[in-house]
């Protein structure tokens, strides 16, 4: 056993978060989509977002991932030259960012991938994207990356609309990865799935997570898949944070009535 | 003699549950509860069911929240309250200086079983042949049939998934360990073996605080007994 330790682990939350959310908030007209949200994510970390339907969580989702601009709130990203206010940036500068340093998993792998390439070019994309430009390179990693999610390289050269749904999914993972985010945003990523394809994906996010040291916020309404995958949960009613905290506390010993509801509507989790 | 290092100070703390959603009933737990454990130490929390025992042990791993006081984790050397501790830290000391070994296990359905208990090992940076041989030696010494070790425990029966859960605890016990009824569905056989990994712990340094049923068991691991029936809440 190792009782010596790095003091530097004392540091730990003295390095920078990757992603700060600042009191973030959407409106549509006088409609809350969210308000007021505020949390850190450090890298390594998953964040995981629970809450009924209509709560706000796809809205915060868009919001963080710079698809959709907060009505009011700052969104700041720790890239190489310091923390930047991915608003303030110009939409292609914000574009590029989003191709290189992120990844976004839809819950629907339609609106991820490109029907109409092949597996094996809904990957390679994101190589060029980054200026990789050797073919022979870009089609063995791409190749290397179906073996990871556990598609059969053989079929490197097959449409997307030819996959099962399950299947689709974890070429979406692989094409999000395989540029090697460091900060990845999912919306349901196993919604749809039937429960042995959602498994089979879940182990596969959480062994991908801990070998890249990814940081994640992860959407979900499926608080066992929140105890599975994510480090701490915020959870979200009417737009707002009504608690957050690590996810074991908050599943375990909820404080909130509405959390007390949601964790006692589910059997075991 | 050397000096004596504490490894938890837990001060004033109290616990009580209210059930928002049955009418805002208040069940008080226990109140002001303060003791410490020093290193080297195996404390074994007493008392009859329902008296707070495990809620205890969740509070000292920072799983339970509590209503008042402070819990101090000795983190490499330092005094961390973990009650106040951000998620990241509380993660941190889980990381490093934390160890929880409950009575059930809770993995993802598909992960196979030599990778459960492989799994803290690669966590620390363990490369993995080396993680492979000694997942392998503990399984083997808690009488778990190779047959199983490729697969996944889901299907496995009560007393061969603590077994599993054990072997992940134990492959690389942490500094502290808490430890929670481990041995309820074990044969005597399998109990002689948790009682030899927990003394081999303790030998390598770890400090114990732990909830055991069986009377025989409790006698051979415990150093000293907190009787948890001073604390009720009236
Ligand atoms: N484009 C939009 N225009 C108007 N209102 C919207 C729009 N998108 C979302 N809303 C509203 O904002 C609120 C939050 O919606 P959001 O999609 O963020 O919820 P959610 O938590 O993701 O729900 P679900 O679990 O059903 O996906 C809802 O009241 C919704 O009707
Ligand atoms: N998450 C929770 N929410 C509400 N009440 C809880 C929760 N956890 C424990 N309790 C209550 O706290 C009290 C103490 O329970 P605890 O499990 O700590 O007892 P114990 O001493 O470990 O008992 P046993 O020996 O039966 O395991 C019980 O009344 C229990 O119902
Ligand atoms: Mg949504
Ligand atoms: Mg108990």
């Amino acid at each position: 056993m190792t009782i010596a330790q790095p003091a530097s682990s004392f540091d730990a939350d003295d390095t920078a978060p990757l992603l700060r959310a600042t009191d973030v908030s959407r409106f549509y007209g006088d409609r809350v989509g969210c308000a007021g949200v505020t949390f850190d994510l450090w890298p390594g970390e998953v964040l995981g977002v629970v809450g009924e339907s209509g709560s706000g969580k796809s809205t915060l989702l868009r919001c963080l991932a710079g698809l959709d601009p907060p009505t009011g709130g700052r969104i700041v990203f720790e890239v190489p030259a310091g923390p930047v206010d991915i608003y303030s940036l110009s939409e292609q500068d914000r574009r590029r960012l989003m191709r290189t340093a992120w990844g976004i998993v839809h819950q629907n792998p339609r609106d991820g991938l490109r029907m109409d390439i092949t597996a094996g070019g809904n990957v390679g994309e994101r190589l060029m994207d980054r200026g990789d430009r050797h073919y022979g390179r870009i089609r063995a990693a791409a190749s290397d990356w179906l073996g990871r999610v556990e598609i059969d390289p053989a079929r490197i050269d097959d449409r997307p609309r030819d996959f099962s749904g399950g299947m689709q999914q974890r070429l979406q993972i692989a094409r999000v990865l395989v540029s090697e985010p460091r900060l990845v945003f999912m919306d349901e990523p196993t919604g749809g799935l039937d429960v042995s394809v959602q498994a089979k994906l879940l182990d596969l996010l959480r062994v991908l997570v801990r070998d890249l040291g990814l940081a994640a916020v992860i959407v979900t309404h499926d608080l066992a898949v929140a105890r599975l995958l994510t480090d701490r949960l915020m959870v979200m009613k009417d737009g707002a944070v009504i608690e957050s905290g690590l996810t074991d506390q908050v599943l375990d010993d909820p404080q909130a009535a509405y959390t007390q509801l949601l964790t006692s509507a589910v059997l075991t989790v | 003699m050397s000096t004596m290092t504490t490894m938890i100070n837990v001060d004033g703390i109290s616990k009580a549950f209210t059930l928002h959603n049955q009418g805002g009933v208040r069940l008080p737990v226990f109140t002001d509860v303060s003791f410490k454990v020093e290193a080297g130490e195996a404390l074994v929390l007493a008392g009859p069911s329902g008296i707070g025992k495990s809620s205890l042990l969740r509070l000292l791993y920072g799983n339970y929240r509590p209503t008042a006081g402070r819990i101090e984790i000795n983190h490499s050397g330092r005094l961390l309250d973990i009650v106040s501790a951000t998620p990241r830290r509380v993660l941190e000391v889980r990381r490093r200086t934390l160890g929880f070994v409950s009575q059930f296990l809770r993995v993802i359905p598909r992960v196979s079983t030599i990778d459960i208990v492989r799994d803290p090992l690669l966590a620390r940076g363990v490369d993995g042949a080396t993680a492979t041989k000694r997942a392998s030696d503990i399984l083997a010494r808690l009488n778990l049939p190779e047959r199983l070790w490729q697969l996944a425990p889901a299907t496995f029966s009560g007393g061969e998934q603590q077994r599993v859960n054990i072997a992940r605890s134990f492959v690389e016990p942490a500094p502290i360990l808490l430890i929670d009824e481990p041995t309820a569905s074990l044969d005597t056989a399998n109990r002689d073996v948790v009682v030899e990994l927990i003394a081999e712990a303790r030998k390598q340094g770890s400090t114990i605080v732990g909830i055991f049923h069986d009377d025989a068991v409790r006698a051979r691991v415990a150093t000293r007994h907190l009787a948890m029936s001073d604390f009720k809440s009236s």
